[in-house]
């Protein structure tokens, strides 16, 4: 009996899920993003991938684990009880990963632009001299599954969670060479230090050292000549939110608003108080800066 | 009445911003008793009464709600004896002993980052909030870091966070440090005084970096949360939502399931990871733009190379090579490659160029046309600058003074006129004529510039930028031969003003004629004529002030605005009576108004009597002053100088506009350094040929007092407050822009003219000494104390004769002087001090000056009361130690006091009582010295003076003796000076002759003249 009500079920209402943050039109801003959502919108299942980008955008999926050849989800349908979603890509063998570092490595610019958090343009050519492919390019190579009772597969709660795993990839490409079978350190590490073996030290933020208060009364009460170099240039940047923007947004977004628009006009206000404040604080007289 | 300085001290500590205070320590205080287990009541810190009254005092300036409540905080301090080290000598001597840390307990306020941007901003050069309530060491350190927190927020140089305190959840906008903010975060955080993270239940041991990060975050997270916050909200449908709104609420308290938040701010932390990583980095990318070897244009090539920078050392930069071949590491330590690598793959997002360097495995750089480089010095440089990443670029370019463009001078052709009836409001007839850099360039050469297209061109083998947009412009100039101006806007021109015409630089004017002339004499300072002094005038003028009343006259000829600003002492009084007259000697009969403050009324009156008797005045001051337009018209028109207060002039307003005086003299101008208050709107709106401000403090490092000045000098001639704003005061105060600051000179300079006693021009004429009168009115009180006394003998003296009338002359003489002194010292009640004594006022004006220069003072006194009464309110009004010598000061106590005055970093006020210092030391860091009462003995003054004027001195040094007018030692003064020699004989023993005076001649010397007594 279910099936004949089925396609009139509405999703229940979801607070605080995953929301898309693209508000209409395609899903995924990057060439990379976008060439992972054609693989699934290469599957014949057309009103699935409009009902999956709906269910996308309104906040239907309430997690997604991303690990390595493998993303699990769970997103909430019509039915009480969320849905289970997997997603499994094949992972590349470890002969093959070898294979691409060596192709990736004759040019600075995959290396410079994954460590700058980017996807480099021409990668999948270095896939295909190798042989192999970065995006999964068939059936074979990607199973979806969905505990719900559709039986189309990808079904739309596959097609909701594919898509927000691609507009995640604008923000992280080193996501899609996880699902492949090889983590964001292993990968730097080799093709920024191809002729070591050794792992590039990351830089850690300085850990406080304590700092024991000086005993001596005329240490503690002295007073250290302040620096003279004033306080630099200050100007209000031209671009509102240059530090979120350069980060990309914050990654599976679930707010209600979105985070750039409010990181925009939050920083622009932000800006322009610092600097009234700054105006009303920065009396001091340089004495570097006299006009005599 | 508060009988002690309070110095406010803060410290940081978990998101607390702490303040107490220290306060003198008494003679009565208790003694703290043995160590216990709790950190004990702290003995001299401010009670939480004291403390809650002088922060609602504090911020009452800033107009905010001042409410204000206190609590127990503990502090630790160096400690001898069970007693804790005061910060400041104004506390207390400290305890000699071996120090060890402990705990006290202290009345302390704790303030919201908003509340200390009130008590704080603007404040880190100010020793005092108000009188006896003083910025400690700590505090002052706090105002000075606080430009630092509220300039990185203006730069948006933060990031959305969540943090943990108290086991409790929040969210926060925390500061990121980059580039040279890191430098300035490890040089801000070493200035810190140990004080500053000394707030804690338990010993404190967080370094001063992590503190000093803490206090950014602490502001940075106020500003960023905007004035008006959310409100709060207990539901929300996700963490995200929660996160994003309390990031704008008032406490960013983030309730919820703990677990959430955590895994959010994790979340966070690698979300950050990019940035943190990047600025954490010891060394960044950085682009070196070179220019092309030869000279051949069609060869020219420009590099780009690449290159690692260190961040603690900008000099030290590793070329990309030695990066690729693994040479660089031994520098580095780490390995570089991914530094690099990142660098350049965000690089490459914004510059093309770079971007298809990476083609290869090991790129060093790029190769670029003249356009290409003027593309990267244009656009690229600065947003590879502003993302992080160094940039280095040819000498030529970088400056914006040194930045070469095309830029206009005008050539006048002068009208044929000469001699009198010349003024700024000709007409006169110009042509343009166009350079870059030190060549002019022909119409022909400036045509086939703009066929080039290029932006950046060599001219004479050095490199400048040239925009279509000016080489149009300039085009045009040059082909319209008829321009016509008047000589004040040419002036404007010629002083560097960019033209409203041409919108290009100005490069100056030449021109013939008087025109030439006058801007010759404008510009440099020395080539106007020298004048001969007015043949009336009562004084030799030295060579520095002949320049002085010379330069007066030529801006005066002109009806400009003229700002004499010379060190105290050089004689501004002098130079101004010197031009009143010889506008007079000119035939000039309106009269000249002079505003200066209360207390120096007097002291004009009796200088211009005294150089310029041929000069009538007029004093508007006192219940008797005229009080109608119609009586100030007759009256002052009968006079050549008419003196008021700037009290008085601001209250008779209605009588002074509609009057037209000659010249306005400011004296004190730095009175009207505010221009929005009614005493500068007053003083812009009286109508004159010419004004004059006159002021000792060095108002040229004001950029903003600057523009004050000049509205009253030359009103419009810097533009409107808001056009200045955008020209200079920004430019200046917030990008360092020397171009600015050397155009701001350029237009200010020839309107002001400020010698110091030092200037090897000046030096060579100045005496050894120089000795100046201070006059000084009583208050009313003085007035009333002054009459009784006076009175009181008056009956006494009836019938009395021989010891007891002696007796009672000299006992009414010491009580007078005590009346002119202060009014608490004849009364003898320690009561309040402030505003009730004319000579105090007038001290207090002098050692502001004084200290304004950087120089130290002796303050000699005969009463050791009044000592007292003055290390008070002086060591209260400065905020800062001063030094007391007197009969019952211990010997060695002597000799360190000497020592630390003598030494650079020493107090610089110095009261000694005038026995007690009158020989035998030897004091030359003091270049003024101050006789607040008057011994009637010069030999003794001479004495003292001599202290700072011993072997040694190098300097000038000024006397200041204090009289007070129309009173009993104007008198004595005046005696003393007109015969001086007899004087030294019979005044030599003392006051005992003036008890030999009969009735009369008492009651002529003590009466009280009406104008003795302010208004």
């Amino acid at each position: 009996m279910w099936h004949e009500y089925f396609p009139k079920l509405r999703p229940q209402k979801v607070a605080g899920g995953i929301k898309s943050q693209s508000k209409s039109g395609d899903i995924g801003k990057t060439w990379w993003a976008k060439r992972w959502v054609a693989v699934l919108e290469g599957f014949d299942i057309a009103s699935r991938l409009t009902r999956g980008r709906a269910y996308a955008r309104s906040g239907q999926v309430l997690n997604i684990d991303i690990e390595s050849g493998k993303v699990t989800a769970k997103v909430q349908g019509s039915r009480p009880s969320p849905y289970a979603v997997s997603i499994e890509v094949r992972r590349l063998a470890a002969k093959d990963w070898d294979k691409l570092i060596t192709e990736l490595n004759t040019q600075a610019v995959f290396a410079a632009k994954l460590l700058a958090g980017e996807m480099p343009p021409d990668i999948e050519s270095v896939f295909e001299r190798t042989g192999l492919s970065l995006f999964p390019k068939s059936l074979v190579e990607m199973t979806t599954d969905c505990s719900c009772p559709d039986w189309s597969n990808p079904c739309k709660h596959v097609a909701a969670v594919y898509y927000l795993i691609g507009e995640e990839f604008d923000r992280d490409p080193f996501l899609l060479f996880r699902i492949r079978g090889i983590d964001r350190e292993t990968l730097s590490a080799r093709l920024s230090a191809p002729s070591t073996a050794e792992v590039t030290p990351t830089v850690a933020e300085p850990v406080d050292k304590p700092e024991a208060l000086p005993t001596d009364p005329s240490q503690f009460w002295a007073t250290p000549a302040l620096p003279a170099n004033g306080y630099g240039e200050v100007r209000i940047p031209p671009v509102s939110a240059a530090g979120p923007k350069r980060l990309g947004g914050f990654p599976f977004w679930r707010g209600t608003q979105r985070f750039l628009d409010v990181m925009t006009t939050h920083y622009a206000d932000a800006s322009r108080h610092g600097l009234t404040a700054y105006d009303t604080a920065d009396t001091v007289e340089n004495p570097e800066r006299r006009v005599s | 009445m508060r009988d002690s300085i309070l110095l406010l001290q803060a410290g940081l500590t978990d998101h607390h911003f702490v303040i107490w205070a220290e306060r003198t320590i008494q003679p009565t205080d208790a003694k703290p008793r043995a160590l216990g287990v709790k950190p004990r009541q702290h003995p001299f810190a401010a009670t939480s009464d004291e403390l809650t009254a002088a922060l609602t005092l504090a911020l009452a300036s800033s107009n905010q709600n001042t409410s204000v409540r206190s609590e127990l905080s503990t502090v630790w301090l160096p400690t001898v004896q069970n007693t804790p080290v005061p910060s400041s000598p104004l506390i207390g001597e400290p305890t000699i002993g071996t120090p060890t840390l402990r705990s006290w307990s202290v009345a302390a306020c704790v303030f919201d980052a908003n509340r200390v941007l009130d008590l704080l901003a603007g404040q880190a050069n100010n020793p005092t909030f108000a009188p006896g309530i003083g910025l400690g060491i700590t505090l002052r350190y706090w105002a000075a870091a606080l430009p630092f927190a509220t300039a990185l927020t203006a730069k948006e140089q933060f990031l959305p966070d969540v943090v943990q305190r108290d086991q409790k959840w929040y969210a926060q906008w925390t500061p990121t440090i980059t580039g040279a903010d890191v430098t300035r975060l490890d040089q801000f955080a070493k200035a810190m005084p140990a004080g500053c993270r000394a707030i804690g239940e338990q010993q404190p041991t967080r370094p001063a970096r992590a503190v000093l990060l803490d206090f950014l975050a602490f502001i940075v997270n106020a500003i960023a949360r905007g004035p008006e916050p959310l409100p709060a909200r207990l539901q929300f449908d996700g963490v995200h939502d929660s996160w994003l709104h309390n990031l704008r609420t008032k406490s960013g308290e983030m309730r919820g399931d703990a677990t959430e938040i955590a895994q959010l701010a994790a979340q966070i932390r690698t979300w950050r990871q990019p940035l943190t990583t990047q600025s954490a980095a010891p060394f960044r990318l950085c682009l070196r733009l070179e220019e092309p070897i030869t000279d051949v244009p069609e060869s020219q090539e420009w590099h780009v190379r690449y290159l690692l920078q260190s961040r603690d050392d900008p000099s030290l930069q590793i070329p990309a090579t030695d990066v690729w071949t693994g040479t660089a590491k031994s520098v580095t330590k780490l390995d570089p490659k991914p530094l690099l690598l990142a660098g350049l793959g965000q690089a490459g997002n914004l510059n093309a160029d770079i971007e298809a360097s990476l083609k290869t495995a090991a790129p060093i750089g790029f190769t670029t046309t003249t356009d290409g480089a003027f593309r990267f010095l244009n656009e690229s440089a600065w947003l590879l600058e502003q993302a992080g990443f160094g940039v280095l670029l040819p000498s030529w370019w970088t400056g914006h003074n040194t930045k070469q463009r095309l830029a206009v001078s005008a050539h006048v052709k002068s009208p044929s006129m000469s001699g009198s009836g010349l003024s700024l409001e000709d007409l006169v007839q110009f042509e343009w004529k166009i350079a870059i850099g030190d060549a002019d360039l022909t119409l022909a050469e400036l045509k086939a510039l703009a066929k080039l297209k290029a932006p950046l061109v060599q001219v004479r083998g050095q490199w400048v930028q040239v925009n279509a947009d000016d080489i149009r412009t300039a085009i045009e100039l040059m082909k319209t031969k008829q321009n016509k101006a008047t000589a004040r806007d040419v002036m404007k021109l010629a002083l560097g003003m960019a033209s409203e015409q041409t919108k290009l630089p100005s490069r100056g004017v030449t021109a013939t004629g008087w025109v030439d002339q006058f801007l010759k004499q404008l510009t440099s300072n020395s080539s106007y004529t020298e004048l001969a002094p007015p043949k009336d005038l009562n004084a030799n003028l030295r060579p520095y002030q002949l320049r002085g009343y010379s330069w007066l006259a030529f801006l005066r000829q002109w009806g400009l605005g003229a700002c004499l600003a010379d060190d105290m002492g050089l004689g501004k009084t002098l130079q101004t009576l010197a031009l009143l007259l010889r506008d007079r000697d000119a035939g000039i009969t309106k009269p000249a108004l002079l505003v200066c403050p209360m207390s120096v009324v007097g002291n004009w009156a009796r200088e211009a009597a005294k150089f310029t008797p041929t000069l009538s005045i007029l004093i508007h001051h006192g219940p008797k002053r005229v009080k109608t337009k119609a009586s100030l018209k007759t009256a002052a028109n009968k006079q050549a100088i008419v003196i008021t207060s700037y009290g008085l002039l601001v209250r008779d307003r209605e009588l002074f506009e509609p009057m037209t005086w000659s010249g306005v003299i400011l004296d004190e101008a730095q009175m009207v350094k505010n221009p929005n208050t009614k005493m500068s709107q007053t003083a812009r709106a009286l109508t004159s040929d010419y004004r004059i401000a006159l002021t000792g403090t060095p108002v040229e490092n004001h950029v903003g007092d600057l523009w004050a000045l000049s509205q009253f000098i030359n009103p419009v001639f810097l533009g409107t407050q808001s056009a200045f704003r955008e020209q200079f005061f920004v430019p200046i105060q917030h990008h360092q822009d020397d171009a600015a600051t050397a155009q701001l000179k350029k237009l200010t300079g020839p309107f002001l003219l400020r010698r110091l006693k030092t200037d090897p021009t000046v030096i060579s004429d100045l005496p050894a000494k120089i000795e100046t009168t201070e006059f000084c009115t009583l208050t009313k009180e003085q007035g009333s104390l002054y009459a009784a006394v006076v009175n009181e003998l008056e009956d006494a003296l009836l019938g009395v004769e021989g010891i007891q009338r002696k007796g009672l002359v000299l006992g009414a003489l010491s009580k007078l002087k005590q009346v002119c002194n202060h009014p608490a010292q004849f009364l003898g009640d320690r009561s309040a001090i402030p505003k009730r004594s004319g000579k105090l006022a007038r001290l207090t004006e002098l050692l502001e000056e004084v200290r304004s220069t950087g120089e130290k003072a002796l303050i000699f006194t005969q009463f050791t009361e009044m000592g007292d009464i003055l290390q008070r309110h002086l060591q209260e009004t400065f905020g800062e130690e001063v030094l007391f010598l007197h009969g019952g000061t211990a010997r060695t106590k002597r000799d360190t006091m000497v020592t630390r005055f003598q030494a650079a970093d020493g107090p610089a006020l110095f009261l000694l009582s005038l026995k007690a210092g009158g020989t035998g030391l030897n004091l030359t860091a003091a270049t003024h010295v101050f006789h607040f009462d008057r011994w009637w003995n010069p030999a003794v003054e001479t004495q003292a003076t001599d202290r700072a004027f011993r072997i040694g001195q190098t300097r000038t040094v000024q006397v200041h003796a204090f009289v007070c007018a129309g009173t009993l030692e104007e008198k004595i003064n005046e005696m003393l000076a007109r015969k001086r020699d007899v004087a030294a004989r019979v005044v030599g023993t003392g006051e005992s002759w003036l008890t030999e005076m009969n009735n009369d001649q008492l009651r002529d010397l003590l009466k009280l003249r009406p104008d003795a007594v302010e208004e």
